[in-house]
């Protein structure tokens, strides 16, 4: 992946914002395929499988959301959209029928840039594992969604985060009982808000153990160890969504 | 008069019932009254030719008890015969039963010479109180002893004698009044209980016309129309309420797809020119034009949300405040703009938190506009949440507050901060303080007679 440039599906049916997108990602140095609608998109595919489809939800004909669902069932393919919807709604049903990302317009082309990166990366690393990322964590009574970004606590209400949180917490949720020092957790969580993250480690540690922690000066939950990082003090299980939403 | 106002009833059913009942009232009065006297004229009649029988028929009776040799007849005891007028003193002459014994007797053809009918108490009787000691009648029943005996006397034209019938003057009949009145009662109680129910039954649609119709307003979605039902014009006011629903709906509907469709239109080309704008190589220059397009987003966000405000479709969530709170003020802080959490609490409760959280940024925004800095803080206060935004900034003219809150209102601005917002911000997070029950207020921080500045508190209902 490294040596062969990572090739791009960019599908929407607005000329004006495809093409100096397209022109804009190339200069990334991505190789990006164009398609103005779904079925001009099939076609392109069956042509060559591209590493990773950006797909904008509202266009004429097959909408983006239908063209999504062919994707991820039969090709198993990444898709970020390109949405300019904002309804909470809305961007949850995107994810909800398999989407790996989204981006609001207008977007900031290098926060693109970033996310098409970290959904790659997601992607090689689970590679094989059939979407895993659908699953909930559940961990000492907490349920954390991946998707939705929703915690909530024991008694079920929603405790929000911001997404540096979010990466914070999920990279403990993967390494259960393991001390991860403050150099691997920035590698962990340095993703397309990297430039947000520049903050200590420690800072964001402090802020979730607020909003997790009965006492946070006494933490039970996210643990400090003694001479180098933290560690996530309990037993993690990932269970289906279905069964935890009933 | 006003005060009288508050007992009327103010309800269709109440002020029908209460209608109904009075006129129903005023007949069975009325009816009752006419029973009540037609009762009395057939007692009276039966009165007087109960007399007129006994003062006209005795002769024979005479003749009668003459042939049984002395045998005295039962009927005896009733006619009593006397010399000399039977009314003394103490008497109560009685001229209107007098006057219509003598249209009887006249009618019988009895020469009457005189004529007197009086009544007198049981025990001032003596012919009466001997008949009851002598157990000459089996009839002493007739006679109770706190009653009054009614007696007339007639001496006819040319003879000496008088005749004296007697009877027991009836009691004023309370006891018949009594069952009269008990009697309209009941047929009034159940009259009434009857036309309660069907009258009921006749308003009950306009309540549940009404429940829908408030419902409605709140928007509820999903909810199946009402079905049409009581009297014909209550049905066609829900069949046309119904319909109205209906139209609204679908306006409503029209509405959000607009929005939605507006929003991709503008929203499309925004992020092509910010797209585009990546080829400026100035930096500062490039800086300058992606602040313009995520000030427009910003605007074009804010109006898209107040129109859609009103009936977000989004549910409600059990949340931890503190946590949204913190999650908002921290994006601030990461982003290096000087917002300060303040002191805060766990409060969980029921919340959009999408919503919230433009409504929080909104007021922080407006803070840092206005004010430079921000602090933000978390407080339980009588029964509500209350989150308070407070900056440092000149704060706002006592009399021009009540307007921030209009669209598109600004406080004087100065000149090189940055003017970005269409004007909506407040006005959308008081909306969205309303769509959870809720307040905003807006007042200027005052200490030591000076104002160092404006504090934004958002309130929320924290039931239970």
């Amino acid at each position: 992946m490294n040596d062969q440039p990572t090739r791009l599906l960019l599908v929407d049916d607005e000329a004006s914002l495809r093409e100096p997108l397209a022109d804009y990602l190339s200069r990334q140095g991505f190789l990006v395929e164009q398609a103005s609608d779904a079925a001009k998109a099939r076609a392109a595919l069956l042509d060559s499988t591209p590493d990773l489809v950006l797909l904008d939800i509202m266009m004429p004909g097959e909408d983006g959301i239908s063209l999504c669902r062919h994707l991820t069932e039969s090709k198993d393919l990444p898709v970020i959209f390109l949405t300019a919807r904002g309804e909470a709604t809305d961007r949850i049903v995107g994810l909800e029928i398999g989407a790996d990302d989204y981006v609001v317009k207008p977007f900031e082309p290098r926060e693109l840039v970033a996310r098409i990166r970290s959904v790659l990366r997601r992607a090689t690393k689970a590679a094989g594992s059939v979407r895993a990322s659908e699953a909930l964590y559940a961990f000492d009574g907490w349920l954390l969604d991946p998707l939705k970004r929703r915690l909530t606590d024991p008694e079920g209400t929603v405790v929000p985060i911001s997404s540096a949180e979010f990466r914070l917490l999920s990279a403990f949720l993967d390494h259960p009982r393991q001390v991860l020092d403050r150099d691997r957790l920035l590698d962990m969580v340095q993703g397309r808000e990297a430039h947000l993250f520049d903050r200590a480690v420690d800072n964001q540690v402090s802020r979730l153990r607020r909003k997790m922690e009965a006492d946070s000066r006494d933490p039970k939950l996210i643990q400090t160890v003694w001479g180098g990082g933290y560690r996530l003090a309990c037993d993690v299980e990932r269970v289906a969504p279905r069964k935890a939403e009933g | 008069m006003p005060a009288m106002h508050r007992f009327l009833p103010r309800s269709l059913l109440g002020q029908m019932l209460l209608a109904v009942a009075l006129a129903l009232l005023a007949a069975q009065t009325l009816s009752a009254v006419l029973i009540y006297r037609a009762d009395h004229q057939r007692r009276e009649a039966a009165l007087i030719s109960s007399l007129a029988f006994q003062l006209v028929a005795d002769p024979r009776f005479e003749f009668r008890d003459g042939r049984r040799n002395g045998r005295e007849g039962r009927r005896k005891v009733r006619i009593e015969r006397a010399l000399e007028s039977p009314i003394h003193d103490g008497d109560l002459h009685d001229p209107e039963r007098e006057a219509a014994l003598r249209d009887v007797l006249i009618a019988q053809d009895v020469a009457i010479g005189e004529l007197v009918v009086f009544s007198r108490k049981v025990t001032a009787d003596s012919y009466v109180m001997r008949g009851r000691a002598g157990s000459l009648s089996g009839r002493e029943g007739r006679w109770s002893l706190d009653g009054e005996v009614l007696l007339a006397g007639l001496k006819r034209a040319g003879n000496d004698e008088w005749l004296v019938a007697r009877v027991p003057r009836p009691e004023h009949s309370t006891r018949a009044l009594g069952g009269l009145i008990l009697q309209t009662l009941l047929l009034y109680i159940a009259l009434v209980g009857g036309l309660a129910f069907l009258l009921r039954r006749i308003t009950r649609p306009l309540a549940a016309l009404t429940e829908r119709m408030s419902r409605f307003a709140g928007r509820a979605d999903g909810v199946e129309p009402l079905e049409p039902s009581g009297p014909e014009d209550t049905r066609a006011l829900i069949a046309a309420h119904n319909e109205m629903e209906a139209r609204i709906a679908a306006l409503l509907d029209e509405k959000d797809v607009m929005l939605g469709a507006i929003g991709h239109d503008l929203k499309t080309p925004l992020a092509a020119l910010r797209v585009r704008i990546e080829s400026v190589d100035d930096e500062t220059e490039r800086a300058k034009m992606a602040g313009t397009i995520e000030d427009i987003t910003h605007s074009l966000d804010d109006i898209l949300s107040l129109a859609r405000v009103g009936h977000a479709k989004d549910p409600l969530e059990r949340t931890d405040l503190a946590a949204l709170v913190s999650a908002v003020v921290e994006e601030y802080e990461d982003l290096g703009e000087p917002v300060e959490l303040g002191d805060t609490m766990r409060i969980a409760l029921p919340l959009r938190a999408t919503w919230m959280r433009r409504a929080l940024r909104n007021l922080i925004d407006n803070a840092l506009r206005y004010g430079g800095t921000a602090e933000v803080s978390l407080s339980r206060d009588n029964g509500y949440a209350a989150v308070c935004v407070t900056d440092n900034g000149p704060g706002i003219p006592e009399g021009e507050i009540a307007a921030m809150f209009e669209p598109f209102a600004r406080g004087e601005v100065s000149r090189n901060r940055s003017t970005g917002g269409a004007g909506l911000g407040l006005t959308l997070a008081r909306a969205i303080a309303e769509q959870h029950g809720g307040s905003l207020s807006l007042a200027n921080r005052v200490e030591n007679g000076r104002k160092v500045g404006l504090a934004a508190e958002l309130r929320l209902p924290h039931g239970s």
